[in-house]
């Protein structure tokens, strides 16, 4: 996309390399706590950068992609149970994936039309509700066993323990998730999103496609999160309305890319990381002040970082070129 | 069908709705003059409920009695909160920065309210208002119409306040164009403080009625903010009336559907209802008092 | 030759006919101002061909072919663009972005973003900002940069919606000259400008209209001796 964005240099790949090798490396160093951290961490993180990818560009704030991930989960969790024990666990995960893949990809095109035309807060909410819904959905109609839920077969592969092997699953969503944002960020269609998140109307009036760059954006998001959703029923063994149709996931996707910063894509990883090593481990036992830190790592960030921890160092960066440039001249 | 039985439900969908209208107008205000989603709205009604707990606990007021208190003390915390934090969140641009703002609010005040009263279910309920009313077949109790009245008395109060009387007039001109208003010497930034004080004091006020009724305990916040949103969804922004309507249609769907379709899922019907309006007419039966359409 | 053809146009609003029955012939490769008293209509008429209204009545043909009620974006895609009066550039993009941008999309066909952007930045004399973050520009350059977006998105039509309103006597030669360059390079102007001294400079055509008629239409020395142009400006006419 010419000048738009400059080439990737030779170090992006070098330390992109670098940070894969030693992900790759970490399940057998890491005792089976530490791991599921990463795991979580890993996971969300993924699937707060495939939020990003219309939270991010197009400044379409969805409060609802849960809705995605328990349609996911429960789609290929359903269908799993439907191919009987005969079948192995990876191919049943397989074709489940496949399947809840298509499944979402047919909600999100069928609501993507209405729900679009909403702009800020109520698309946000819009979003909400739908994830609601479907919420609610799951808990009434039996079939769906959403209140009791059901059990997943345990997978396994490869001689791992289950919990490197998910490690690795997730991991290679949060790949799929980075590689689908970069390559996004580069393209002609990433950068019709951006401008439609700067001033959409204007976009329209410059030739740019607002409906359908929209929808697509919409549509890749969703699938994502879907994807994340089956991984997640497989690595918890056990699918439930109250597991996987959750407001928390929603809000944490935005808190996670609010955090990081925004249209990064580094952004989300590491207010990911940086929310679950904190919740989790900081304050592991003291349950009761979760909230309180949340609520307070959000009024801080909002008033002393709206851009964000990227946003942070991106001013502190800039702000050493221009004294560099001054003392040189 | 049940003549009685509709009647019933109807009556109680009446006056659930005044409940959730007054409940929702703090929140419709916010919206309509600041243009900011108060997230913290729920946690205002909350607080004002276990405000007038811990007034009762302490010199045995009555909730009733309690509520002009809770109503000043509430307004003058909202006020406080908006000069330090929320007025900073909307300096900061975008819509979501208030919204997560207000967000990180009621973590806060959650926790806290769960640290000083723990997380179980507390009520307000007084003896006196067990007792029922019988009204043409249909069963009203004492506690519920106690709160209708006391709901339409205080939305009554606020109509009054808007269009009666001069700050009204300054915050309904706020809202339609706060520059223009500037420049007849409204001090928009006051306004703003001014109303989100009040509407945290509706919202606390309102608190003490619904706590009168039904028990509650620190987890309902999101609850009763989505409540809000969905009444200002389908009533339209920044009017009591709006809030009035949205409120009293959200009380109906809310009972009907409990009681013909089944208690299990009022929810659905709630969402579903506001993801319809969301689609056909975003701006709400009343459209926008403030804006006009989109 | 006729670039675009308005027919019978009118835009009836809920109290208020803006646009009656208004009809007129644009010539390819010159620059047509409108002009009239305020609330003559001539946003609306703007807002009309850019497709971000449609009309109550009437038809719009660009080049032969019938751009009524298109969405925006297409009627861009088919080479409509507009530089708006008040500016509105993408505030977080620096100005060479933003006109890459308009350079990337705008009228369909091959694309050569890189030298599209460069030849209007060098047209619009943006060069010496090209870097700076389009929320930081003063209202001159703002202007500026609305016409180099728009001659960016590779028009064979520019509306231009008061350039020059706000602008001294040295801006405003600047900008017409600008004007002047983009239909020399083939593009069609259909200008709208309260500066009269302007429109007489630079304009091939004039049409004058007035509570959403047009009332004449001619050469700028023409239109100008016009009784009935006179009587509208100096409000003696009725209403």
């Amino acid at each position: 996309m010419g000048a738009f964005n400059p080439p990737i240099r030779a170090g992006f790949w070098a330390l992109s390399g670098l940070l894969l090798l030693g992900a790759l490396v970490l399940p057998f160093v890491l005792a089976p706590f530490h791991l599921r951290l990463a795991q979580q961490i890993l996971l969300f993180g993924g699937m707060a950068i495939g939020w990003s990818l219309l939270g991010g560009f197009t400044s379409y704030w969805s409060f609802g992609h849960t809705a995605f991930f328990g349609l996911g989960a429960f789609s290929a969790g359903l269908l799993s149970q439907q191919l009987g024990p005969e079948m192995s666990v990876a191919l049943r995960l397989l074709i489940g994936l496949v399947f809840a893949v298509v499944l979402t990809l047919i909600a999100a095109v069928a609501i993507a039309g209405p729900v679009l035309k909403l702009r800020g807060i109520y698309f946000a909410i819009a979003m909400l509700a739908f994830a609601e819904i479907l919420g609610e959905i799951s808990k009434t109609f039996d079939f769906f066993q959403g209140t009791s839920g059901f059990p997943l077969p345990t997978l396994s592969a490869l001689g791992l323990q289950k919990v490197q092997l998910f490690y690795f699953l997730f991991l290679l969503l949060f790949v799929a998730n980075v590689v689908v944002f970069v390559w996004l960020r580069r393209s002609r269609l990433g950068i019709g999103l951006i401008c439609i998140g700067q001033d959409e109307d204007t976009a329209a009036m410059l030739g740019i496609p607002t409906e359908r760059y929209k929808l697509v954006a919409f549509v890749l998001s969703a699938v994502l999160t879907a994807i994340g959703g089956v991984l997640y029923g497989y690595s918890l063994g056990f699918i439930s309305s109250g597991s996987v149709f959750r407001i928390d996931i929603s809000l944490n996707l935005i808190l996670y890319s609010m955090l990081g910063g925004i249209g990064t894509v580094v952004g989300p990883f590491v207010g990911a990381a940086i929310m679950i090593i904190l919740t989790q481990v900081v304050l592991g036992d003291l349950l009761d002040l979760h909230m309180m830190l949340t609520g307070t790592v959000l009024i801080a960030m909002v008033i002393l970082a709206p851009k964000g921890l990227m946003g942070l160092l991106h001013k502190a960066w800039s702000r050493r070129r221009a004294a560099a440039g001054e003392a040189r001249a | 069908m049940n003549g009685t039985l509709l009647l019933q439900t109807l009556v109680d969908g009446l006056i659930l709705g005044g409940i959730f209208s007054l409940s929702a107008v703090g929140f419709s205000l916010i919206f309509g003059v600041l243009g900011v989603v108060n997230l913290a709205h729920g946690i205002f009604i909350l607080g004002g409920a276990y405000l007038g707990l811990a007034l009762k606990a302490a010199l045995g007021l009555d909730p009733l009695a309690a509520i002009p208190i809770v109503f000043v003390v509430v307004s003058v915390i909202g006020a406080a909160l908006h000069q330090t934090l929320v007025s900073a969140a909307v300096r900061r641009g975008s819509l979501m920065t208030s919204l997560l703002i207000t967000f990180g609010i009621s973590l806060i005040v959650r926790d806290i309210l769960i640290l000083i009263f723990g997380p179980d279910i507390h009520s307000l309920a007084s003896v006196w208002l067990l007792n029922t009313f019988h009204v043409g077949g249909v069963v009203v109790d004492g506690a519920r119409a106690t709160a209708l009245i006391a709901s339409l008395a205080l939305l009554g109060l606020l109509s009054l306040v808007l269009y009666r009387m001069k700050v009204g007039r300054a915050i309904r001109a706020t809202a339609q164009q706060s520059f223009a208003a500037g420049l007849c010497g409204v001090d928009a930034g006051r306004v703003h403080t001014l109303t989100f004080g009040v509407s945290a004091g509706f919202a606390g006020a309102s608190g003490i009625v619904i706590g009168m009724i039904n028990p509650f305990s620190p987890f309902d916040d999101a609850y009763w903010t989505l409540n809000a949103f969905v009444t200002v969804v389908l009533g339209g922004v920044g009017s009591p009336v709006g809030a009035l309507l949205g409120g009293l249609l959200l009380g109906e769907i809310s009972t009907l559907s409990s009681q013909y379709i089944g208690s299990r899922y009022p929810n659905v019907f709630i969402f579903g209802a506001l993801f319809l309006m969301l689609i056909v007419r975003p701006n709400g039966l009343l459209g926008n008092a403030y804006k006009g359409s989109v | 030759m006729t670039i675009l053809q308005v027919e019978g146009l009118t835009k009836q609003f809920k109290g208020l006919r803006a646009i009656q029955d208004l009809s007129f012939a644009v010539e390819r490769q010159s620059i047509t101002s409108i002009v009239g008293p305020n609330g003559a209509g001539k946003s609306t008429l703007f807002n009309m061909v850019s497709g971000y209204l449609k009309p109550t009545v009437g038809r719009i043909l660009l080049d032969g072919r019938d751009i009524t009620g298109k969405a925006p974006y297409m009627v861009c895609q088919l080479g409509v663009a507009r530089a708006f009066q008040i500016a509105k550039p993408f505030p977080e993009l620096s100005v060479e972005k933003n006109i890459l941008v308009a350079a990337s999309f705008g009228r369909s066909g091959p694309r050569d973003p890189a030298a599209t952007t460069a030849h209007a930045i060098e047209i619009c004399h943006l060069a010496a900002w090209r870097h700076q973050p389009a929320s930081e520009l003063s209202i001159g350059n703002l202007r500026r940069l609305e016409l180099a977006r728009a001659i960016a998105a590779r028009p064979v039509l520019l509306l231009a919606d008061e350039p020059c309103a706000g602008l001294n006597e040295t801006e405003t030669r600047e900008v017409i000259d600008v004007l002047s360059t983009i239909r020399d390079s083939g593009v069609t102007v259909l200008l709208v400008e309260h500066d009269i001294k302007a429109v007489r400079r630079v304009s091939d055509r004039v049409i004058v209209v007035e509570a959403g008629r047009k009332i004449a239409d001619g050469t700028a020395s023409q239109v100008f001796a016009d009784q009935a142009v006179i009587d509208a400006y100096l409000g003696t006419a009725g209403g």
